[in-house]
């Protein structure tokens, strides 16, 4: 008999071939190792393939214009060419109102910047952008009093363009500024102008951290509680344990929110560490109250869970089940506006949006985090995640097995 | 027969759109106190039989009394007083052999003092009392059995259905069973057993042979072999099913 090797290629191949052999048996699998790639680059490409566009801004456009004050000479409305400017510009859609409207706006999260033109935002600009060029001219016959005025230092002249943004979102913000300065630029070259940036909620500028933990706190409580809910409660019917169930007084409801119940914590326990972690170590901001994060964070776990455990109904084994949650999680990723404004997508996908969880919990808990909202400012959203946990609750209910089912 | 507790009449399960008719036209009377063996090979319908008897899988048609109700419309009454050990063990391996059998206790509302009383009378029976805090996934085949059977016995159930409750037992630990298996008769427990080891049949107060989804043959074991001319109940069966190996 000839000696085993101690390394064999031969026995590497049968487990590889065993594998491949095992998957190619599961339809289910299989589809999804193509359907799940599929799906998550088409909604990757169009939600991240755009720009940031879109952004609702407030412009109040008080210039009155300049004229230089000698017979037909022009007059210069620069108010109007930055908000003709601006209204052409993608990346912003521009309202026009009063500034505390504006600032109302910003606050309650219709709009993600108010912008104030002057009213001698034109004579000012015009002063301090031509005062140094006219002083080359040599002696042309300039009014008096536009000789009293650009005997000033042109620097004082400069217009002042206050401008109050949400400050919570660092790429919605450079957008606007963007397009800012675009129309700025076009309408009157560089320089002039000084922005006076106030910001919402505290009048900070937020970190990229501060931002972005309360999109981390929404999806890892709709990938994790979705993975571990699903490996727990498909666990159970392929251990062969369920078919005793079905023989004991334990009803389907019963089994239902015995299951809910322990998840829950398993989600609020997972809630704590983030937020522990983030406030804790990181000095994450949390303006608003703590225990309507948390319980919005409950709920919020709570619709997961019972989505969980409707979608095990259709799981066949464990590896099955675990393949639903990144299936759920990554497209809610795309779409919540975790990475960049759902304003940015076409119109057709911002309605998709608006039917996933995250894309509610993100709001939620970037409201209370960052800008200090309470119950009345986040009612709707409640009412949808709500919504949400009892509909899955009821889709559960409706489809969890109490019977062998052949 | 003393008091009927387990009628089924004509008693049909069609799998697979058709495809399969795992019981057809299954009648049986199963008296109160008996240990009644449901024998067969694999696949012969056996299992599909007791799931339909406890109301776990609903036939396709066909009549079952269990303790006078209606199954499967007036199951939630009956599964309250019985108890089921399937095939496979269907045990959480996580947890220890007491944390299982106070699982399913609490499925019954067991009190915890009733419970405590029960466990330590059950665990020295079943020589599961050194183990009582070991984890399930820690334990042979034959003590997981053990444990098994503990689970559903625990709340006192009037009927006890075993579904191949001695399938890869020592015989030793299935003399045991037995044993104790007609002592829990003697307080009055009927005991509906299956498996596919012919000469447990022998064991039994009366035996319902099944093949290809069909009793072709039931009654106690002195009766069938009389009537069969056959010294053990694996003969009448190698008879009945005229020595054929079926793919079932």
């Amino acid at each position: 008999m000839s000696k085993q090797k101690r390394f064999s290629f031969q026995r590497v191949g049968a487990v590889s071939w065993r594998v491949l052999k095992q998957i190619s048996r599961d339809r289910r699998t299989l589809g999804m190792m193509i359907a799940m790639p599929a799906v998550i680059m088409l909604i990757f490409g169009f939600a991240l393939g755009g720009q940031v566009k879109h952004l609702p801004i407030l412009v109040d456009n008080q210039d009155s214009g300049f004229s230089v004050g000698v017979a037909s000479s022009p007059s210069f409305h620069f108010g109007d060419s930055i908000v003709s400017s601006l209204d052409q510009d993608d990346r912003v859609k521009v309202t026009l109102g009063s500034f505390d409207e504006g600032i109302r706006g910003v606050e309650n999260g219709t709009y993600y910047a108010a912008i104030s033109i002057p009213s001698n935002f034109s004579q000012s600009l015009f002063l301090s952008q031509t005062s140094q060029s006219l002083q080359h001219l040599g002696n042309i016959s300039l009014p008096l009093g536009v000789k009293q005025i650009l005997s000033v230092n042109s620097t004082s002249l400069n217009a002042t363009v206050p401008i109050y943004l949400d400050g919570t979102k660092p790429a919605n913000e450079a957008s606007i500024l963007g397009a800012l300065q675009s129309a700025l630029q076009g309408a009157f070259g560089s320089g002039g102008v000084t922005l006076d940036k106030q910001f919402a909620f505290g009048n900070v500028e937020y970190s990229g951290l501060d931002v972005s933990i309360p999109s981390v706190i929404a999806f890892v409580l709709t990938f994790l509680v979705l993975l571990i809910s699903l490996i727990i409660v498909s666990r159970e019917s392929t251990s062969g344990v369920l078919s005793r169930l079905y023989a004991t007084p334990l009803s389907a409801i019963e089994r239902l929110l015995g299951y809910s119940l322990a998840l829950l914590l398993l989600g609020i326990i997972m809630v704590s560490v983030i937020l522990g972690i983030g406030i804790g170590a990181f000095g994450v901001v949390v303006r608003g109250s703590i225990f309507l994060l948390f319980f919005g964070a409950v709920l919020y776990a709570l619709a997961h869970v019972f989505l969980a455990v409707f979608l095990s109904n259709f799981a066949k084994n464990e590896l099955q089940a675990v393949q639903m949650a990144p299936l759920i999680a990554l497209p809610s990723m795309a779409l919540s506006g975790m990475l960049i404004p759902v304003s940015t997508f076409p119109d057709w996908v911002q309605t998709i949006a608006k039917f996933i969880p995250m894309y509610y919990g993100n709001r939620v808990f970037e409201g209370i985090m960052l800008k200090g909202y309470g119950i009345s400012n986040l009612a709707p959203e409640f009412a949808v995640i709500g919504g949400i946990a009892l509909l899955f609750f009821v889709l559960a209910v409706s489809t969890v097995k109490d019977r062998i089912t052949a | 027969m003393d008091e009927t507790v387990i009628e089924a009449s004509n008693l049909v399960k069609i799998y697979k759109e058709g495809q399969i008719r795992a019981v057809d036209m299954l009648n049986l009377r199963i008296g109160k106190g008996e240990i009644y063996a449901l024998i067969g090979a694999n696949g012969s319908g056996k299992s599909t039989t007791i799931n339909m008897l406890t109301g776990s899988l609903f036939p396709t048609s066909g009549a079952i009394k269990v303790l006078g109700f209606e199954i499967p419309q007036k199951r939630r009454i009956v599964t309250s007083q019985i108890g089921v050990a399937p095939q496979e063990y269907a045990l959480y391996s996580d947890l220890t052999v007491e944390q299982n059998i106070w699982f399913f206790a609490k499925l019954y509302e067991m009190k915890q003092k009733e419970f405590e009383k029960r466990l330590n009378e059950f665990l020295p029976i079943l020589k599961l009392d050194e183990r009582r805090k070991t984890a399930v996934s820690n334990l042979s085949g034959g003590m997981k059995r053990r444990v098994s059977i503990a689970c559903a016995l625990i709340h006192k159930p009037k009927i006890v259905f075993f579904d191949e409750a001695t399938v890869g037992i020592d015989p030793v630990l299935r003399a045991f069973f037995w044993d104790y298996f007609r002592s829990l008769t003697k307080a009055g427990l009927t005991i509906v057993i299956t498996s596919h080891v012919m000469d447990e049949a022998e064991r039994a107060d009366r035996i319902g042979l099944m093949r290809a989804g069909k009793l072709i043959e039931q009654g106690t074991p002195a009766e069938i072999k009389r009537r069969h001319g056959a010294s053990s109940i694996e003969e009448v069966f190698i008879k009945l099913s005229s020595g054929e190996t079926v793919d079932e």
